[in-house]
């Protein structure tokens, strides 16, 4: 099913679909495993990183971000009753490039989702794969799960947008399918030298690897790209993420079999550093953390993925916050 | 009236009207004389009250009113009036003649003639009326003073090389060493350069005490016509390495206002500032700010300087050396952010490479969740923000960002506001949603510490809109070293200059008394300009107030060059002042810093306890190291003046560094250390104010019953020193019938009397 078709399914089933994701998915007691780690007071006591530690000093025991989801996700399909089957809007409607755009801005926080030149994918291109369903449910759920000050819509930026630096946290996504041209290159370089924060997501297996890797050795060719460790900082800043979930593509998900694509059998967060040790970029291989934030609401579509592809998220964003 | 005038009409000096008692030598009765002088007087008016003719009531009046004059003038004469005064022996009393023998004689400023000149011609010449005159009654005994006072034959021997000079030692030493002999005074030549800590106070007390009167003779003009000096440098005591310093320079000139000069620090490494100093046209005295950075670890002297100007008189006071102790500590801050936002990630790596500041982060994810960042173990901050105060007194500066002030209880609210008046803490406050006045604080303890006004809002209110608003330094503000961007201040003005605007969403407008604004932000939607960067001291500690909510587009704005060091800089310069005085458990202080060998050094040591309540019954002792690495244990004893405060004395005899080391333990336990440095030097403080003080020399012969001498009215001196109270002396009688003040008064009441009757055709 294609994923058009998908979401009118869920449009026009939304709000039956929801109750009965209410009554039985997430009222369910259908834990993934992640899930019950980080549900775990002691784990969140852990301290474990040298120098650095999440602690919860509430009296009611650990927090469990079911039901700010649940109750998320409500809202967003609500709000979804008006949009069209494919969103389409002007070119130039994304193009924030200052932070006090919106009305009750500037926030401490926008999702930034990054607009680079690549192969042709639909209209629009492959940088708005998932794009925006996936990035407001995100918000919805990071501004219900944490105290962050985001704001609450979409904010994709050109990478040749002088106002690109303004944000420092950048979301892109399918650069299987990227294809720099030189000023963007060097607008994601200065981007990340200033001190920006990337975060990549969804893209699989070999191919597609070599050419993200490719293209972003124009950006950073003196840096390598290494593995994060399970004990990096990352995974312990919000959640303890003990292991990795590879989170499939919605169609695989919501009807089972192999969770990899093409030969991305292991999902991988890598990271690349800069000399002075700091984590310039994040890239989620072999995995779709978009696709279960856009699902997250589908009664269809398995608890587990999305919880862990919110965590991780909420976990990436609060990292490039504080270091 | 000068001193000659008034002896040629009154025959005598004032000296000896001050010192003698008037008395009438005729051997008439008093009431005798009192009925003669109103016979006198009625006879004059009766006479006058008959005359007719032309002459009207007034004439009369006027007539009658000269010639009582007359009458009491000649029966005034008639009644002998005289002095007693004392006389000195000749021969049999000594006088000390006191010669400053330090730098400050060798200034010429008398008439390009330096002012030891004048000691040579009057008691080295042959042939010197003064002397010879002094010489003719007295027994002379003369003394050479600077730091020491010795005995001298003669002038020849003085070389004028003194690097300090001590009044009141010298004063006293005379004294002492005279006390066995008669003594008719102590003649003091010199500038009036005092370099002494305690004053002179107690040896003028005593010369009183003992009748010993002081003739000082003042050497040197009082007011320079030509000169600069570097008068006085404020510079912090104790600095981390890497910090910028701002010194305050107190430049006082004479002759030289509208002219440009250049400031110039230097250390041994070179330069390490420079900046051109218009002085002002309207005073004589301006304060000019520079800035330098220490990097190395230690003590270290800087040296501020001006090059030496044409037509100076004095060219040694253009440079003055301050000491700097440079350390290289970690001081602990703790930064509180209430919810996550890039502050906390920029901040952290402005300061990354910073190894003198350790930022402990306690960041607020969730609610009852945090995030703690760079914490020393796992106990640390666990509960949050610190619950007691030995806990949050851990941290030498505190950061309040964006959290809201219900966040914290009433006792947390107060452990911030004692935090920095009883800890001496620096506290700091960022702009944001839920900071300032939008977060609750007007009306809270904490509002009490902060420098600025918060305008009176409920918490939770929505926040203003933000505001862009571009920041410029005020006049004062450019100045400091938080706000120095640049090597220069132009440079750093311009840099200021081509800031990108910064956004605020707390509207504040105005600081407290005493609060100083260092920086301010312009919008034309904003009615006055916003209070951007402000401070002021409370209690022990101090306050800053920092509106914007996010300095870090000062690095991340797409018109900030990647090689920008703009944050890193202001957010290190910043937090490095903020903790910059904070003090510990022990806090050591000396008198002074700089040291001659001999001087003896006071250490003073504050000593406190975890919640910093002063401790009386601690242990403490001070550990002197020498230059040459020779250790010297001092106990300190609690001082009685003040709670907590123990002191001790040492003196130290070499040159150089010398490393002063207390510690304070209870019942076994380490209260605190502190380690500081002084520099023992060949000091010379001769050439700063070094103007003649007529004011002190004065002030010396007045309370000790003598007299003030210039090289111009110092011809007086040997009849006035014979006439003074001390030594061995005979009363004598000085005549003042036949002053020629009198007979002047006669002629001229004579005269006028004859002039009136002529021009009012009178008989």
């Amino acid at each position: 099913m294609k994923y058009s078709q998908l979401k009118a399914t869920a449009l026009a089933t939304g709000c039956v679909l929801i109750s009965a994701a209410t009554a039985i998915g997430f009222a369910s007691d259908r834990q993934a495993p992640a899930m019950r780690t980080i549900n775990g007071r002691a784990s969140l006591t852990q301290v474990p990183h040298a120098g650095i530690s999440s602690s919860d000093t509430s009296s009611h025991g650990a927090l469990s971000p079911t039901v700010p989801i649940q109750n998320a996700m409500t809202a967003v399909v609500s709000a979804q009753q008006g949009f069209p089957q494919e969103f389409r809007p002007p070119e130039d409607f994304y193009l924030r490039g200052s932070r006090a755009r919106d009305s009750g801005g500037p926030h401490d926080f926008y999702f930034t989702r990054a607009i680079y030149s690549g192969y042709g994918y639909r209209r629009m291109g492959s940088w708005a794969i998932d794009f925006p369903k996936a990035d407001r449910q995100f918000l919805w759920g990071l501004r219900r799960l944490t105290n962050i000050d985001a704001y609450e819509a979409e904010n994709a930026v050109r990478l040749t947008d002088p106002g690109l630096r303004s944000f420092p946290f950048l979301y892109a996504l399918e650069v299987g399918r990227m294809s720099l041209t030189e000023a963007e290159v060097e607008a994601l370089r200065s981007y990340l030298l200033a001190g920006g924060f990337l975060m990549i997501d969804d893209f699989w297996g070999t191919y597609e690897w070599q050419n993200f890797e490719y293209e972003i050795r124009r950006v950073r060719p003196e840096h390598t790209i290494v593995e994060l460790p399970m004990d990096h900082p990352l995974f312990n800043t919000f959640y303890s993420i003990d292991e990795l979930l590879q989170v499939p593509s919605v169609r695989i998900a919501r009807y089972g079999g192999v969770t990899w694509e093409r030969d991305g059998y292991v999902p991988h967060v890598r990271g690349i550093f800069d000399d002075a040790g700091r984590l310039l970029v994040v890239i989620n291989w072999n995995t779709d953390l978009g696709d279960a934030w856009e699902w997250a609401e589908d009664p269809y579509y398995p608890l587990p993925y999305s919880t862990f592809a919110y965590q991780l998220a909420v976990n990436t964003i609060i990292y490039a916050l504080s270091h | 009236m000068s001193n000659s005038l008034f002896e040629l009409l009154f025959k005598y000096s004032p000296y000896v009207f001050q010192q003698g008692r008037f008395v009438f030598s005729a051997a008439w009765p008093s009431m005798a004389l009192a009925a003669v002088l109103l016979v006198a007087g009625l006879l004059a008016v009766v006479r006058y009250r008959k005359v007719g003719g032309k002459s009207g009531p007034v004439d009369r009046v006027v007539l009658a009113s000269i010639r009582t004059l007359v009458l009491v003038i000649l029966l005034f004469c008639l009644l002998q009036p005289a002095l007693v005064v004392s006389v000195a022996v000749p021969q049999e009393n000594f006088v000390g003649i006191l010669i400053d023998n330090s730098q400050s004689m060798q200034i010429a400023d008398r008439e390009t003639l330096p002012r030891s000149e004048f000691v040579a011609q009057a008691f080295g010449a042959e042939g010197s009326e003064l002397l010879d005159a002094l010489s003719e009654n007295f027994k002379l005994r003369f003394f050479s003073f600077s730091d020491v006072l010795e005995r001298v034959d003669g002038v020849e021997p003085l070389i004028y090389a003194g690097n300090q000079t001590y009044l009141g030692m010298a004063l006293d030493g005379a004294r002492q060493e005279l006390a066995s002999v008669p003594l008719s005074g102590l003649v003091l030549l010199s500038d009036g350069a005092d370099n002494a800590l305690g004053g002179i106070s107690d040896s003028i007390q005593s010369l009183r005490a003992a009748s010993v009167p002081v003739f000082p003779v003042g050497l040197g003009v009082e007011r320079f016509t030509r000169d600069i000096e570097i008068s006085r440098i404020d510079v912090p005591r104790t600095v981390l390495a890497g910090s910028s310093v701002g010194v305050d320079v107190i430049i006082e000139h004479k002759g030289f206002g509208g002219s440009t000069v250049v400031l110039i620090v230097e250390d041994d490494s070179g330069i390490v500032s420079r900046q051109d100093v218009e002085l002002p046209r309207q005073g004589d005295s301006t304060v000019v700010k520079a800035t330098f950075t220490a990097d190395e670890p230690g003590p270290r002297v800087f040296r501020v300087r001006i090059a030496p100007q044409e037509g100076e008189m004095v060219t040694q006071n253009n440079q003055r050396d301050v000491l700097v102790s440079v350390q290289d500590r970690a001081d602990r801050i703790l930064y509180y952010e209430g919810m996550p936002r890039h502050d906390v990630a920029f901040l952290r790596r402005a300061l990354h490479e910073d190894h003198n500041l350790q930022l402990t982060v306690l960041q607020g994810t969730a609610e009852n969740k945090f995030l703690r960042l760079d914490i020393l173990d796992e106990d640390e901050l666990f509960g949050g923000f610190p619950k007691s105060r030995e806990e949050l007194y851990e941290y030498r500066g505190l950061i309040l960002g964006n959290v809201r002030v219900h966040l914290l209880t009433s006792d947390q609210q107060q452990m911030v506001v004692d935090f920095v008046s009883q800890r001496g803490g620096g506290l700091l406050m960022i702009g944001g949603h839920s900071s300032f006045a939008e977060g609750g604080y007007a009306g809270s303890p904490i509002a009490e510490v902060l420098p600025v006004v918060l305008p009176v809002a409920e918490e939770g209110a929505t926040a203003h809109s933000a505001t862009e608003i571009q920041i410029q330094p005020t006049l004062f503000g450019m100045t400091h070293p938080v706000i120095q961007l640049a090597d220069t201040l132009e440079d750093s003005r311009e840099h200021w200059r081509q800031l990108p605007p910064l956004t605020v969403v707390n509207q504040i407008f105005s600081v407290k008394p005493g609060a100083t604004t260092l920086l301010v932000g312009t919008s034309e939607s904003l009615p006055q300009p916003q209070i951007v960067l402000a401070h002021q001291r409370y209690g022990r500690g101090k306050a800053l107030a920092f509106t914007p909510q996010d300095s870090w587009l000062w690095q991340m704005h797409h018109d900030i060059p990647l090689e920008d060091m703009t944050h890193e800089t202001l957010w290190r310069q910043l937090l490095r002042w903020l903790v910059q005085d904070v003090p510990g458990q022990v806090e050591l202080t000396t008198s002074r810093d700089r040291y001659a060998p001999g001087q003896s050094v006071r250490v003073t040591a504050s000593v406190r306890d975890e919640t910093y309540i002063e401790v009386n019954n601690s242990q403490v002792t001070a550990r002197i190291i020498s230059p040459a690495g020779l250790e010297e244990e001092l106990p300190m004893d609690w001082s009685l003046d003040a709670d907590g405060e123990y002191q001790a004395f040492f003196t130290p005899k070499e040159l150089g560094f010398y490393e002063i080391h207390v510690g304070a333990h209870r019942n076994g336990d380490i209260l605190g250390q502190e380690t500081s440095h002084i520099e023992v030097a060949d000091l010379s403080s001769e050439y700063f104010d070094a103007e003649m003080r007529a004011p002190l020399l004065q002030r010396i012969a007045d309370e000790t019953g003598g007299r003030f001498y210039t090289p111009d009215t110092v011809s007086a001196l040997p009849e006035d020193i014979g006439h003074s109270e001390g030594g061995t002396t005979v009363l004598e009688v000085k005549d003042l019938w036949d002053m020629p003040i009198l007979f002047i008064f006669l002629i001229v009441l004579i005269g006028v009397e004859w002039t009136y009757r002529k021009l009012r055709g009178l008989a």
